[in-house]
């Protein structure tokens, strides 16, 4: 017998029997998923600590996808399925009180966003108002005797 | 106490609208019977401003803060015209400021309005109590200021109530149901300060008209 042929070759053939584990190629896959995290206050600046929140996905707006509790900042974080692409809504409640804000994720995504309205929209709305309800109050005491006939505008003699 | 879009069902919604729309019916034709009903819009006009802008002044009662509502000073110096000014009070501060909402309008008005209404009734009693003199004299300006700090503090007290039950009773499901009926309770409870000073103020603006204007008070 030829051992000196026949030996490497059975050295060979066991050692092609383990290799049979390491002759698999290898695989890298990417997804990209973020977290969203919101920040809930009051008007007045104050966090809204342990607020509940909600979170609605975009496929079925009446149930909830997720809720939790805010923080004591009023901060809460989640990550969603960025498989659902769409408007995901997410509301928070303390006492009563609280609002929703519209988080669009997918093709078009801001980097930040949120509700409400800066103190000098604020003011200026405020003030038009306030003018209409005042302007109206001055329009209503004109004197009558010229252009309020009794009985009001409308009424004809 | 504004109860914002989106936290009570739509069926207490839409049982809102209907009630503030029979109060709103019921409200313009009591207005409707008096010999001229254009005189008062001037004021209700004013007092308009002025429960808009109230929401605005909050008051720190700790851990919470409350701000002013005035449902009980409308009620006690306009009457009837109390409601449609609150309505339209709160339609403004939910388009503009987003502080209640349009869904829930209807539940915002009969909650603050209903109670206005009631303030009003309230503060009339002074009549039954102090025949009504001189408008100078003692008696009638003590039964006017305490009935006007009836009228200002329960006015905004059943409010309060109101809005109380009505969001203890609708919490969903999906929540922590304790945790929220209780930090609803809370901030029903910081309302009881706030019924103390709107009593106050509200006191002090009637016995001021009394004085100074008395066909302004409506009665």
């Amino acid at each position: 017998m030829k051992w000196k042929l026949i030996l490497p070759f059975a050295l060979l053939f066991s050692l092609g029997l383990t290799m049979t584990a390491f002759a698999h190629g290898a695989r890298i896959e990417y997804t990209i998923s973020m977290a969203v995290e919101i920040l809930a206050t009051y008007d007045t600046g104050e966090p809204m600590a342990g607020g509940q929140v909600t979170v609605y996905a975009p496929d079925d707006p009446s149930i909830p996808w997720l809720t939790g509790v805010c923080d004591e900042e009023g901060r809460f974080a989640f990550t969603p399925d960025t498989s659902k692409p769409g408007t995901w809504d997410v509301q928070v409640r303390q006492s009563g009180h609280g609002d929703m804000v519209h988080i669009p994720i997918g093709e078009d995504m801001a980097v930040s966003g949120g509700t409400g309205h800066t103190t000098l929209q604020i003011v200026l709305m405020g003030a038009c108002i306030a003018w209409g309800f005042v302007g109206t109050a001055l329009f209503f005491s004109r004197k009558p005797a010229l252009s309020l006939p009794k009985g009001g505008p409308d009424a004809h003699s | 106490m504004h109860i914002p879009d989106g936290i009570l069902p739509a069926a207490v919604s839409v049982a809102g609208y209907a009630t503030t729309g029979a109060a709103t019916w019921y409200s313009l034709r009591r207005i409707n019977r008096k010999e001229n009903p254009q005189e008062s819009i001037p004021r209700a006009s004013l007092l308009t401003a002025a429960f808009f802008v109230a929401s605005w002044i909050h008051i720190p009662i700790p851990p919470t803060s409350v701000h002013l509502v005035l449902n009980g000073l409308l009620g006690a110096v306009l009457g009837y015209y109390a409601f449609p000014a609150i309505l339209i009070g709160l339609f403004f501060q939910a388009v503009m400021f987003q502080h209640g909402g349009l869904t829930t309008l209807g539940v915002n008005a009969t909650v603050m309005g209903v109670p206005a209404l009631l303030a009003y009734h309230v503060f009339r009693l002074r009549n039954v109590v102090v025949r009504r003199g001189d408008p100078g004299d003692r008696p009638h300006q003590v039964w006017t200021g305490v009935f006007g700090f009836l009228a200002g503090s329960g006015g905004l007290g059943i409010s309060a109530l109101m809005a109380l039950i009505l969001l203890i009773t609708t919490v969903p499901a999906h929540l922590d149901v304790e945790v929220e009926r209780a930090s609803v309770y809370a901030l029903a409870v910081a309302h009881i300060p706030l019924m103390v000073l709107e009593g106050i103020f509200t006191a002090l603006v009637v016995l001021f008209l009394q004085r100074v204007r008395p066909e302004l008070l409506e009665d």
